[in-house]
């Protein structure tokens, strides 16, 4: 009978010991969840094995009968590459769900992403870069394909402080300027272009419509505070060197400063200080409460929501889309969102060779790219894409009923604007922050000193990025 | 006063009776105003408990115009319920998937920490082995630690078994509550231990003795062990939350928590409260049908949920 | 890895298996094995408690320990191949980091609002209840109700009744039913939780809520208590005509103090460990828009450094459980000062 007290203790021994293995080797110092580095195989991609590769992106069921279709040309180029797909609801579902699976080493092998979620897998050093595949004879871009991208969306991927190349756009929004045209013509106001014109237009329709109206909605608090810099040409983030987060300078916090006075006027509201509500609902009219906005800030990816109601077969109003205001008009400056897609390591370099082929297959491929676009108003990322005859009519139908033509076609129009946010391991720290910062700041309404105040704020905010990214 | 001293023996007899009535009559009425303020005060109490569950009622049969007036209405105008109708059609919250996930693990969970709880319960009351006492004295120490603390490890250990998004990983680290296993071992060694010797000497096996008498006699706290634990997966939300947030695996109150802001970001305040209202219904059955266990429960267990 | 566990847990079921098949079973049946087998058995039966415990509880305090102890510790670095250095660097970052300090304050400030509060109501409420004779029952079942409750979803329902939407006109959009009651009073309208809004009236929906939510188990403790209380002392008090109010000092209280040490350790202990009420009425931004994470406690803390940063998050979850020792001792040493048992 002492064989069962040995078991018993044998079974307690193992368990902690297995339990001590796991972690220390999920956790101690081994290191073996990275793949190696891609190496170009002799021989090149082997068309006769069958490899099998997964792809995890955040579609909506639109979405994936378009990629489903896209898989089926695919097909038809290399039969032997067979495409997985999963969907995981959203960004962060995505995000969430590949960095446990980097812990493990059990990665897909290419995915929808966002540069920050790039940045962290490759704290576990899982993202293949892409520079080898790029300049490839075989395999890479013609330099015409090259050309044909919105050369701001392409060097997002290559914006990680290391010239390194490490995501590919797929499909991109930004923000525009929605105004209610039909209100503009009727009290003769134009369009700000810049944000003193801005200022003066607001004052403009408070004035007419008094306390019922707050004129400009901006739904994104991180986007502004971000665009504002860019704009400014003021410090943000930088992905090189010991201090990362340098956004607490004296250009931002006078811009904050600024705002702060127009949404303390009830000149503009954002998304958070609208109940969390797209501002859009002002927009429409749609909000509960009545009140109402007569200008815009959102997305291109979001232009459904910004159309009016149908009153007797009609729209309320008509609604114009213009770029949104700038600094300095002559350099424009909009920010670009939307998915990229990265390609992860794997031991087998046929099938990290047959990621790049289909992630290379998604970015070129105008029916795809002109079907995604229609489908969500996301811009596609090649210029080419005008070339397919029903795209094209699609965006000639540009206007009020078809609102996502019109946020696509005014986001065609920027592709000289577009910039690129450094990338790095808590670059989206930093863009949560600065968009609490922002909202922090503005609704303060009893600070003696206000400046005071800002600035107590803006030293916070990079205190708590520094410590989130546990600098 | 002066009577007192110096009248008769009965006068002061009559005179303390006098007296007496006098002091009973004030007292009656002094009794029934306490009474009253102390109704007075329950009352007040008790709607105070009520308001949030009346309000959560009310709001549910609004309609979304009427909710978002500027005053809201105490009494709807008009009783809308049709919410309660898409609360089930809901694409985004699933509360039919909700409920199935929800039921399910509490139910395997509770099957199987009962069976651990009376088996380990039974070893600690009614066997003597090397080193019981120290055991017990160590797990009833791991209660003094806060739950928090094991969740940081647990993470990476069901993760690194495999087991994130499963019904698992929502069942099998929470199986054993030491607590539980004291609870039923007090219960136990109430049994007089003649009855286990008897049952030995009559060739009983453990297994029969445990069915046959001990399960019987302890009923009551394995009642409310059940009871607690269906509560426990209800309401669980952190854990649920980190390893199991997919459709197909996500409990009720995560659900619950994400589901209401639609597209444009405008939470829909009826609808969401009558999903809430719909999620509290059968805990309040629970209650009403059991309430004698749950209370017995609670306050041995000094536990929320 | 995954064939690692695989095989293991292959072995172990083998294991099980002849163990049960040879011995175990036998042992049942076989009336002459019976008394060896009896040795063992109290192990068999409590082998699934302690291989449980042992993963996800004792492991978990060793490995926490560890962690927190390696300076900078997270999962990510750890695959990586970081090597970690031993130190106490996890301790001094928390400890040195507003956020936390923060959290903590919250913490503690509500537990020491809500547990008196809560705790006195209770009182109060359970004397009341002790003291009447119809309807007891009734509202006993009534003030048990919240118990019943998901604290999520009732922190839902209190975020509706104090919410208010400011919009852009002089008066607000949209008025929660609380509100409605303070103009009714002649007062001004509290922007309670939404942004723009003041931390101490945060803190007044958050303590509003949570005694809502803590009375009805401290209600049915100390009625409990008032109930075995022995009828004499009281007949002897009447006999005395005592006043009442020193019936209550110097009767119940004494008496009933076990229950009140129960009910305030046990408070305590669930005040420092608040996170799901607030995350009911506030959401996961843990306070008002513009504003997020202003009621964040150490629970919170805890919860969102797992799966990014184990080495503070461990470190914070040992300050948390010191903390919660050391103010459950106190409440023991003073309540076994003041307890009369």
């Amino acid at each position: 009978m002492k064989r069962i007290l040995s078991t018993i203790l044998l079974v307690a021994i193992l368990t902690l010991t297995l339990l001590g293995s796991l972690t220390s080797c999920g956790g101690g110092g081994g290191g073996g969840g990275a793949a190696p580095d891609f190496v170009m195989p002799e021989g090149g991609f082997d068309t006769s094995k069958e490899v099998t590769i997964t792809f995890y992106h955040s579609m909506g069921a639109g979405l994936r009968d378009i990629l489903d279709d896209a898989i089926e040309d695919f097909g038809k180029i290399y039969p032997n590459i067979k495409i997985e797909h999963q969907s995981f609801g959203d960004y962060d579902g995505v995000r969430d769900q590949i960095k446990q699976e980097v812990l493990v080493g059990d990665q897909p092998n290419l995915a929808y992403c966002y540069p920050d979620h790039v940045a962290l897998y490759n704290d576990a050093n899982a993202v293949q870069t892409l520079d080898i595949f790029m300049t490839d004879a075989v395999y890479g871009y013609t330099e015409e394909q090259k050309k044909d991208f919105v050369a701001g969306w392409l060097a997002e991927g290559a914006a990680f402080g290391d010239g390194k190349m490490y995501s590919l756009p797929l499909s991109k929004s930004t923000e525009v300027l929605y105004y209610n045209k039909t209100y503009f013509e009727k009290h003769n106001l134009s369009v700000p272009t810049t944000w003193d014109e801005m200022e003066a237009v607001c004052r403009q329709i408070k004035a007419l419509e008094g306390d019922a109206c707050i004129p400009l909605g901006y739904d994104s608090e991180s986007n502004w505070f971000i665009t504002m810099c860019e704009q400014y040409e003021s410090d943000y983030t930088s992905a090189v060197g010991d201090k990362n987060f340098i956004f607490d300078n004296e250009t931002n916090r006078a811009f904050v400063e600024r705002f702060r006075g127009w949404y303390q006027e009830k000149l503009v509201t954002t998304k958070a200080l609208n109940s969390n509500a797209y501002t859009s609902n002002l927009f429409t009219g749609s909000s509960t409460g009545g009140t109402r906005s007569y200008m815009c800030i959102g997305s291109t990816g979001g232009t459904v929501y910004q159309q009016p109601k149908m009153v007797d077969g009609k729209y309320e109003f008509e609604v114009g889309v213009a770029q949104i205001p700038q600094i300095n008009p002559a350099k424009p400056k909009v920010i670009s969102q939307g998915p990229s897609v990265c390609l992860f390591k794997k031991a087998d370099p046929q099938e990290v060779l047959a990621s790049w082929l289909f992630a290379k297959f998604l970015t070129t491929d105008i029916n795809f790219q002109a079907a995604v676009s229609m489908n969500n108003g996301y811009c596609p990322v090649i210029k080419s894409v005008i070339e397919n005859p029903e795209y094209k009519a699609w965006l000639d139908t540009a206007g009020t009923s078809n609102l996502q033509a019109y946020g696509v076609k005014a986001a065609l129009e920027h592709a000289d604007s577009y910039y690129a946010s450094p990338a790095f391991l808590g670059s989206s720290i930093a863009r949560d922050q600065v968009g609490l910062l922002l909202t922090k700041c503005l609704s303060e309404a009893n600070a003696s000193d206000i400046k005071a105040f800002i600035k107590s704020a803006f030293e916070d905010a990079v205190e708590e990025c520094e410590y989130q990214a546990g600098q | 006063m002066k009577d007192n001293v110096t009248g008769s023996s009965a006068s002061v007899k009559t005179m303390r009776e006098r007296d007496m009535q006098k002091v009973s009559a004030t007292q009656k009425i002094v009794k029934i105003c306490v009474q009253v303020a102390l109704y007075l005060f329950l009352g007040v109490m008790a709607l105070i408990i009520l308001f949030p569950f009346y309000w959560m009622l009310v709001s549910s049969v609004k309609t979304m115009p009427e909710y978002s007036q500027s005053i809201p209405s105490i009494i709807p105008h008009e009783w809308d319920f049709h919410n309660y109708v898409e609360v089930f059609q809901n694409e985004d919250l699933l509360l039919g998937q909700l409920f199935a996930n929800t039921l399910f693990v509490g139910v395997v969970s509770t099957a199987l920490s009962l069976v651990i709880t009376v088996l380990s319960a039974f070893a600690f009351a009614r066997l003597e082995f090397k080193g019981k006492n120290l055991l017990f004295a160590a797990l009833l120490a791991t209660m003094m630690i806060p739950g928090e603390l094991f969740t940081i490890t647990n993470f990476q250990t069901v993760h690194s078994f495999g087991w994130m998004h499963t019904f698992t990983v929502l069942i099998v680290p929470f199986l054993v509550s030491v607590f539980y296993i004291y609870l039923l071992k007090q219960n136990f060694q109430q049994v007089p231990n003649e009855l286990y010797l008897a049952a030995k000497v009559d060739g009983t096996t453990d297994l029969k003795y445990l069915w046959k008498v001990m399960i019987p006699l302890a009923l009551p706290t394995l009642i409310s062990i059940t009871i607690l634990k269906m509560m426990g997966s209800w309401n669980s939300y952190m854990w649920p939350r980190l390893v199991a947030n997919d459709d197909a695996h996500r409990l009720i109150t995560n659900g619950l928590r994400t589901a209401f802001t639609s597209a444009d970001g405008v939470t829909d305040v009826p609808l969401q409260m009558a999903a809430v209202a719909v999620v509290s219904a059968p805990l309040f059955l629970v209650f009403v049908f059991l309430r004698k266990y749950i209370m017995k429960g609670v306050s041995r267990s000094g536990i929320k949920g | 890895m995954g064939e690692k566990i695989k095989s293991f847990f292959a072995g172990l079921w083998q294991n099980i298996r002849t163990f049960f098949k040879k011995r175990v079973w036998q042992g049942f049946c076989v009336n002459v094995l019976y008394k060896k087998f009896d040795r063992y058995k109290a192990w068999i039966y409590l082998l699934p408690a302690i291989v449980l415990l042992m993963i996800f509880t004792v492991w978990p305090i060793f490995n926490t320990v560890r962690m927190s102890l390696l300076e900078g510790y997270t999962s990510m670095k750890a695959v990586r191949g970081v090597e970690f250095e031993l130190g106490i660097g996890n301790f001094t970052r928390v400890l040195k980091y507003k956020g936390f300090i923060n959290c903590l304050k919250n913490t503690v400030l509500l537990t020491v609002l809500t547990v008196p509060i809560s705790t006195f109501l209770a009182l109060l409420i359970a004397v009341c209840l002790n003291s009447i004779k119809w309807f007891s029952r009734a509202l006993q079942t009534i003030f048990f109700l919240p118990y019943v409750t998901n604290s999520i979803a009732i922190g839902m329902v209190f975020a509706a009744m104090f919410n208010m939407i400011l919009g852009g006109g002089v008066r607000p959009d949209f008025v929660g039913v609380v509100n409605i009651v303070i103009e009714a009073f002649g007062g001004d309208y509290i922007n309670w939780m939404n942004a723009g809004s003041e931390y101490w009236a945060n803190i007044v929906v958050m303590t509003v809520y949570i005694v809502w939510n803590a009375l009805p188990f401290k209600i049915l403790i100390l009625l409990g208590g008032l109930q075995s209380v022995n009828k004499q002392y009281y007949e002897a008090a009447k006999v005395d005509a005592t006043p009442r109010w020193r019936v209550f000092t110097r009767i119940t209280i004494p008496l009933l103090s076990p229950m009140l040490a129960y009910v305030i350790i046990t408070g305590f202990i669930g005040g420092f460990k608040e996170y799901s009420s607030i995350v009911g009425v506030f959401g996961e931004s843990m306070g008002p828009a513009g504003n997020h994470y202003a009621l964040d406690t150490m629970v919170g803390f805890i919860y969102r450094a797992i799966g990014n940063q184990e080495g503070t998050a461990s470190a914070a979850a040992l300050i948390l459980f010191a903390i919660i020792l050391v103010v459950t001792m106190i409440n023991l040493y003073v309540s076994k000062k003041k307890t009369h048992y």
